[in-house]
């Protein structure tokens, strides 16, 4: 952040290189066996297809740089919610502006954030804990107001996941870019890495852990837009299954669980790195058992290498 | 209310422990209250046959959480018990249904079970990883080759002698309870035992509440995760073949709820998921407590939707009010 270009640039290389060198790997090989679907032309579609898994692993990014065991396991069902309310509101309610339904899947993301980050920095409830609690009572609720999938989305947000899937991701870009001016980053990190040092530093620990599960809470609203955008309609079951997969991107991605190191870029090349994967394997047309051999075997692997590459600087974890 | 389960395990909990003390206590509490709101509010809640029933599941989650219990102590956090107990599930079913003499397959699993748990506690503190992300990895490896072996339709049951052990109707001797039950109570002794009055349990609290200092005090870390990860999922293993006597036939998915709930038990029972606290006790109390919101509000004609959402408001709820962690300056 200060300093000069080179160093910097440096670190992150250090910090991304390893997700990055697997992104070019996966993206080579599957420009290769598939060709068609990679097409300059497919790269709307393809974006539209990795969004809502990069939009997860955006959302879990912050609050895991937050530190002191800080996670948030109901990302998912989270997704689940918005996307079901945001269904719901046009299906059954007729609302279809998008200046109406934006807002609301993002100030209900931001309002899931806020109770986790209350239950967590508040009142103190181990993170992992209290967000198995909102994981538990968002599934259910989302299960109770929608049954049954249910569709179809508005053509405006179909298309979200087509030519115009940069779109979201890009304003969610800027908006970091943006954050990473302000002094909040800076004081994130410090909080992550040592947040003992930080409070006696003065920085409001507490007010940067909450923001931190506000701000998570607000990509997890723009990350269900993009989930809807793809599946075209609402599924009270689809959102579940990001929360395990989003951390392994984060992880992939060089962002530490345990805090102060990493960010989004990170977590975004390491959601990219699953999503390549994937669609990698599914051209071999392997079955998804494995599929799921093979997430396990790279996840495990690329975190193995990791920590080798990190050897020599590593910190005792005290 | 409250002294009771103080009074029935006074030996267990040493002094010192106080805040411990009060969370097991409270726990206990909740589980009689919870009960007790049971009896008011649902006719037969109490009956015999639905005691039985809960104490069997309550013994179920109780084995299952056996090493979240270990490894959270350590500060770590095991999320392959789900798929390890699934693999056993499967893997016993299977070779016994082939024709395997089942104390073979049990021997067989069980081996198995402890070297996939413990490349985990290698891997999480030989290289510093986190363990979530390693176990949460092994554990998909594990049911994806369960799944190719099998190629999704596992087949086979359980000998008789296995669904006895843990048959709701099931008795023990002239005890009107499933063997299960007080198999779990002496297991419960003698891993107190180990952790209270052992060179080895001293050296697992050490380990969780200072990770840095402990090498000093001649504690291999490194072989202290292997034997706890490995025995996280060799009672993991266990509870997949008590299950397979439990439900009859094998299912791979047979875990899944396992994954959640060994974590809630342990936090419910006043652990510290940090490292350092908490006891099996405690955990024991924390299955309890979750056997009988599950219960209560099944009973109570709510939709499986609705009970998980009260689940996870109760679990908010208890652990806000004995769970809290310090505040961390008071940790400057």
């Amino acid at each position: 952040m200060s300093g000069s270009m080179t160093p910097a640039l440096a670190l992150s290389l250090r910090r991304y290189g390893f997700g990055l060198a697997i992104l070019v790997v996966l993206l080579i090989a599957n420009v290769v066996m598939n060709p068609a679907r990679f097409h300059p032309a497919a790269w709307g579609t393809l974006l539209g297809m990795a969004a809502p898994l990069i939009g997860a692993a955006l959302a879990s990014a912050p609050v895991i740089m937050a530190g002191r065991g800080g996670i948030d396991i109901s990302v998912g069902p989270a997704m689940g919610l918005v996307n079901a309310v945001v269904i719901l509101l046009f299906v059954h309610g007729g609302i279809a502006s998008p200046w109406l339904l934006w807002p609301v899947a993002l100030l209900l993301g931001a309002g899931i954030g806020a109770i986790n980050g209350f239950l967590a920095t508040v009142v103190r409830i181990q993170p992992i804990v209290a967000t198995l609690g909102t994981y538990l009572i968002l599934t259910g609720l989302t299960l109770t107001i929608l049954p049954a999938p249910l569709g179809p989305a508005p053509g405006w947000l179909r298309s979200l996941s087509g030519v115009w899937s940069f779109a979201p991701l890009g304003v969610i870009a800027l908006c970091w870019w943006g954050l990473s001016r302000t002094p909040f980053l800076g004081q994130l990190m410090a909080v992550g890495s040592d947040d003992r040092a930080a409070y006696t530093a003065g920085v409001n620990v507490t007010g940067v852990r909450f923001l931190a599960y506000v701000i998570g809470g607000l990509l997890v609203g723009a990350a269900a837009m993009m989930l809807t955008a793809l599946i075209g309609s609402a599924d009270p079951k689809v959102g579940t299954n990001y929360t395990m997969i989003a951390i392994a991107a984060v992880a992939l991605g060089g962002v530490s669980l345990a805090g102060g190191r990493g960010g989004l870029i990170g977590a975004a090349i390491g959601a990219i790195d699953i999503f390549l994967l994937q669609s990698l394997l599914t051209a071999f047309n392997v079955s998804t058992y494995v599929l799921q051999v093979a997430y396990g075997a790279v996840l495990v692997l690329a975190v193995v290498l990791m920590a080798l590459q990190d050897r020599p600087t590593k910190r005792s974890h005290a | 209310m409250t002294a009771r389960p103080a009074s029935l395990r006074p030996a267990f909990l040493k002094p010192g422990f106080d805040q411990t003390r009060m969370r097991v206590i409270g726990a206990f509490a909740v589980a009689l209250a919870l009960h007790g709101l049971g009896t008011l509010l649902i006719p037969g809640y109490s009956a015999p046959f639905a005691i039985r029933a809960m104490l069997v599941l309550a013994a179920l989650l109780a084995v299952a959480s056996i090493g979240q219990t270990l490894v959270v102590i350590l500060g770590g956090i095991d999320l392959s018990i789900p798929f390890i107990i699934g693999f056993a599930n499967v893997v016993a079913a299977q070779l016994y249904g082939q024709g395997w003499n089942f104390a073979l397959v049990c021997l067989l699993v069980a081996v198995m079970a402890i070297a996939i748990g413990m490349v985990n506690g290698a891997l999480s503190r030989g290289l510093n990883i986190h363990p979530l992300i390693v176990t949460l990895g092994i554990g998909m490896i594990v049911q994806g080759l369960v799944l190719i072996w099998t190629r999704g339709f596992p087949t086979g049951s359980a000998p008789k002698a296995v669904s006895q052990f843990v048959s709701i109707g099931g008795t023990f001797g002239p005890l009107p309870v499933a063997g299960v039950i007080p198999a779990l109570l002496v297991l419960t002794v003698l891993i107190v035992l180990v952790l209270e009055r052992t060179p080895f349990g001293r050296r697992l609290y050490a380990l969780g509440s200072n990770p840095g200092a402990a090498p000093y005090a001649l504690i291999r870390p490194l072989w202290v995760w292997m034997v706890i990860f490995g025995a996280s999922s060799f009672f993991a293993a266990v509870t997949g073949v008590l299950l397979l006597g439990f439900t009859g036939s094998a299912y791979g998915d047979v875990g899944q709820p396992y994954l959640f709930q060994t974590i809630a038990a342990v936090v419910v029972g006043g652990a510290a998921l940090v490292g350092g606290r908490g006891s099996y006790v405690g955990t024991l109390a924390g299955a309890l407590v979750l056997t009988e919101i599950n219960t209560l509000l099944i009973g109570l004609g709510y939709q499986p939707a609705t009970v998980q959402a009260a689940f996870g408001l109760v679990i908010l709820l208890l652990v806000s009010l004995y769970g809290r962690e310090r505040h961390f300056s008071t940790l400057v």
